[in-house]
C-alpha cells in the first residue's frame, strides 16, 4: 500500500454542467505531482474536491487507503492532508507567528482545549519558530500578516499548509502573482517543505512544473488526457495538441 | 491583539489587574454618593455579563441579539436554589450560588448553542434574535418557574452570619460581586489565550482556513458560546442577590440590547474593551437616569456616534493614542483636543437644553411650565430660551465643525510623522 491519493471516477457538475468528467489519477507516496492543463479546465475544482471544500457528484476518493469522498475539511485534514489556495487564504488579523500557530496546534493534540495557556506550550512554540525558520519568516515574527508582502503572505501560505506536519500536500498556483526571482525563491521553498511528503500542485507555470515534479497531469475539460514523466508529458502529440500548443507559456 | 511574550512574570500584567482590583475595592469608599453603591454593583455584574458577550462578538465574530438568555436563565436558576437553601432542601454557601447561574448559563449553552452556532454572520444573529424571542415567549408561558409578570422573589440573607457577612447590607454584596467579577476577568482573560480563544479568533477571521487546519469551525463557535454562556449565568446569579427579584426582562430582549451596546460602546477590539462600555454604560443608565427622563435618547446618541466615528469604541480611541504617547507628540493634541472640547461642551449643552425643554413641554407643560435646566429656571412656553437653546445648539455645531477639523488635520501629520518614523 503506497498509494498517497487515489481518485477513482471522480465527476462534479454544477447544475447541469460537468466540470471534472470521470478522473481516475493514483499518486504514490512520496511523489512531487504537477496538475496542468488550460484555463476552466478543472484544476482548482479538482483540488476543492480532494480537500473535502466540494462534495463529489460521484465518485470515490482514497487517501493512504482510506476512504474520505463526503467527508469534511477538517476531517481530511486531520488524516493528514493539508492544502494551500490560489487565492491568498490566510488570518489577516494575526501576526505570522499566530497564524503559524494556529495551524500547528490540532496535530499536537491541543485542539479545543482551554485549560492550556498558548504561551507555555513548548512543542508548539517550537515547532512554530522552526516553520516560520524553513518558510523564511522568522524576521517578519510579529507583523500582521494582512501587511506582509504578496510574495510573504504566499510564504506564510504555504507556511500554513506545512505546518501541521500532513504527509499529503496540495498547493493550489503557489508561485502566481510572483516575480521571475520571487517564483525562483518559491520553488527552492517547495522542494525544501515537501521533501519526504506527497506534493499535488496546480501550477501554470511551465518552468516551476518540469523544475519540481516527478509526474505530470494534463487536464482538459474535466478529463485527464495524460499523466505521465515530464519528459514524456512535453512529446506527447496529444498534450501539444489539446494545451501546449494552445496557449504560450 | 495581544502577542504573548515568552515571560513568566509578566509585570505589567500584574500591576494592570492589581490596580484594578484595588481600585474596585476602594471605590465605595472614595465615592458616597448615594447611588454609587447601586451604580458600582450594576457595573461590577455587567463587566462579567460584556465580557462575557465578547467572548462572542469581540473574539468569535458572533453577533448576538439573545445573550440575555444565558444570564437570564442564570438569574432564575440562582433565584431558585436561594429559595430552596433557605427552606433548607439542601446545604450550599450564598457565596457561591452564582456558580449554580453559571452552571445553568452553560447548559442553555448546550441546548441552544448547537443550533445557533452552525453558523455564523446573519444566521447566527437571526438565529440568535428567534430564541431570545422564544425564551421570551416561555417566561409568560410557564409562570411556576419564570414567576409570570411579578417574578420570583428571594432573601440572599439565610442563616447565620458567617464571620460577620450576611450580605444583608449592600456593601457585603458588592463586595462579594467585585471578587466575582475580578476572579471573571481574570479567567476569561485567560481564556483568550488558549488554544481554543486563539481558534475562536481564526474562525472569527478566517473560518474557511480554520477549517482547513483541521478545526471543526461549529465545534469551536459551540464551546466558545457554551463558555461564554456559564460567565453570563454568573452575572445572572449575582444581579438576582443584587436585587433579590429576578422578573421577565431578565431574559427580555431590552437586556440583550443592552449589553449589545455595552460591548460595543466599550469596544469589542479589546479585551478591557467591554470593562469600559460597562462603566459609560450603566453609569448613564443610572447616574444620567436618575437626573433625567431623557437619558435613553442620550445613551441611543452616544451609540449612533460611536458606530458612526469610532466603531472601534472607546477602546479604540484609547488605544490610537499610544503611539501617540510613546513617540512624545500628544502635545500637538492638546490644543486641538481643548478646541473641540470647548465648542463640544457648546454642542451639548444646546442639545441637552433643546432636548430637555422638549421633554419638559410635552409631558408637563400643561401643568407647570417652569422648569430648570443648568441652574436656571425659565418659563418653556416662552420663545427667549428656545432661542438660546437652538443657538447654542446650531452655533454649537458650525464652530464643532472647525474644531472637529483641525483635529482631523493634526491626526494626519501625526499619522505620516509616526509612519516615517516606523519606516
Amino acid at each position: 500500500m503506497s498509494t498517497a491519493i487515489e481518485l477513482k471516477g471522480i465527476t462534479k457538475s454544477f447544475g447541469n454542467t460537468a466540470i471534472i468528467r470521470g478522473v481516475n489519477l493514483a499518486i504514490p507516496r512520496g511523489e512531487r505531482h504537477a496538475i496542468i492543463g488550460p484555463n476552466g479546465a478543472g484544476k482548482s475544482t479538482l483540488f476543492n474536491l480532494i480537500s473535502g471544500r466540494y462534495p463529489v457528484t460521484q465518485g470515490e476518493i482514497l487517501l493512504n487507503g482510506e476512504v474520505v469522498t463526503g467527508l469534511k475539511p477538517f476531517q481530511i485534514n486531520r488524516k493528514g492532508l493539508s492544502r494551500s489556495f490560489q487565492i491568498t487564504n490566510i488570518f489577516p488579523r494575526m501576526s505570522v507567528f499566530e497564524n503559524i500557530r494556529c495551524a500547528v496546534l490540532w496535530t499536537l493534540g491541543y485542539k479545543y482545549s482551554f485549560w492550556h495557556r498558548l504561551g507555555g506550550l513548548k512543542d508548539a512554540n517550537l515547532r512554530t519558530e522552526e516553520v516560520m525558520e524553513s518558510i523564511g519568516l522568522k524576521a517578519r515574527r510579529d507583523t500582521l500578516a494582512g501587511v506582509l508582502s504578496y510574495a510573504e503572505q504566499r510564504a506564510l501560505e504555504i507556511g500554513i499548509t506545512i505546518a501541521g506536519g500532513a504527509g499529503v500536500i496540495l498547493l493550489d498556483e503557489p508561485t502566481a502573482g510572483m516575480s521571475r526571482t520571487e517564483t525562483a525563491d518559491a520553488v527552492e521553498l517547495i522542494r525544501k517543505v515537501s521533501q519526504g511528503k506527497t506534493l499535488i500542485m496546480v501550477e501554470h507555470d511551465m518552468g516551476v512544473v518540469f523544475d519540481l515534479a516527478d509526474r505530470i497531469s494534463v487536464l482538459v475539460y474535466g478529463e485527464v488526457i495524460a499523466s505521465d514523466k515530464p519528459e514524456n508529458i512535453r512529446g506527447n502529440p496529444a498534450v501539444q495538441e489539446a494545451y501546449l500548443g494552445t496557449e504560450a507559456h | 491583539m495581544a502577542r504573548l511574550k515568552y515571560r513568566p512574570l509578566n509585570l505589567g500584567r500584574w500591576l494592570v489587574w492589581g490596580g484594578t482590583a484595588l481600585l474596585m475595592i476602594l471605590l465605595p469608599q472614595i465615592l458616597t454618593a448615594g447611588f454609587t453603591l447601586t451604580l458600582l454593583s450594576q457595573i461590577g455584574v455587567g463587566i462579567i455579563f460584556a465580557l462575557s458577550y465578547n467572548m462572542l462578538l469581540g473574539q468569535g465574530g458572533m453577533l448576538s441579539f439573545g445573550h440575555a438568555v444565558y444570564s437570564g436563565m442564570g438569574a432564575y436558576f440562582t433565584v431558585h436554589a436561594l429559595n430552596l437553601i433557605s427552606k433548607g432542601a439542601f446545604y450550599f454557601p450564598v457565596t457561591l450560588t452564582p456558580l449554580i447561574g453559571g452552571v445553568a448559563g452553560a447548559f442553555f449553552g448546550v441546548i441552544f448553542g448547537y443550533v445557533t452556532t452552525k453558523k455564523s454572520g446573519t444566521t447566527f444573529a437571526m438565529i440568535s434574535l428567534g430564541i431570545g424571542e422564544m425564551v421570551a415567549a416561555c417566561s409568560l408561558m410557564f409562570a411556576g418557574f419564570f414567576g409570570g409578570e411579578a417574578g420570583i422573589s428571594t432573601n440572599r440573607v439565610i442563616g447565620e452570619a458567617f464571620l460577620g457577612i450576611s450580605y444583608g447590607p449592600s456593601i457585603q454584596v458588592y463586595y462579594l460581586i467585585v471578587g466575582w467579577a475580578l476572579i471573571c476577568m481574570v479567567a476569561m482573560f485567560a481564556w483568550t489565550q488558549t488554544p481554543l480563544g486563539r481558534m475562536a479568533n481564526a474562525v472569527r477571521d478566517n473560518p474557511e482556513r480554520a477549517e482547513f487546519v483541521g478545526y471543526d469551525t461549529h465545534m469551536v463557535r459551540f464551546l466558545t458560546l457554551v463558555i461564554s454562556g456559564f460567565f453570563a449565568g454568573i452575572a445572572g446569579g449575582l444581579s438576582c442577590i443584587n436585587y433579590e427579584i429576578v422578573t421577565a426582562e431578565n431574559v427580555g430582549a431590552l437586556r440583550s440590547a443592552g449589553v449589545l451596546i455595552a460591548t460595543f460602546i466599550g469596544g469589542a477590539g479589546f479585551f478591557f474593551g467591554p470593562i469600559i462600555g460597562s462603566i459609560v454604560f450603566f453609569t448613564m443608565v443610572t447616574a444620567i437616569g436618575s437626573i433625567t427622563q431623557a437619558w435613553a435618547f442620550y445613551l441611543g446618541l452616544l451609540f449612533l456616534v460611536i458606530v458612526l466615528y469610532a466603531p472601534g469604541g472607546f477602546a479604540s480611541l484609547i488605544a490610537m493614542h499610544v503611539p501617540v504617547i510613546k513617540a512624545r507628540l500628544m502635545r500637538r493634541l492638546w490644543l486641538p483636543y481643548s478646541a473641540a472640547l470647548a465648542t463640544g461642551i457648546a454642542l451639548l449643552a444646546g442639545l441637552v437644553s433643546v432636548v430637555e425643554m422638549t421633554y419638559h413641554f410635552s409631558t408637563e407643560a400643561g401643568a407647570n411650565p417652569n422648569m430648570k435646566l443648568f441652574g436656571l429656571a425659565f418659563n418653556v412656553t416662552h420663545a427667549a430660551p428656545w432661542a438660546v437653546a437652538s443657538a447654542l445648539l446650531v452655533g454649537g455645531f458650525i464652530i464643532s465643525r472647525f474644531a472637529w477639523n483641525l483635529v482631523g488635520r493634526t491626526w494626519a501629520d501625526i499619522v505620516h510623522i509616526l509612519q516615517e518614523q516606523s519606516a
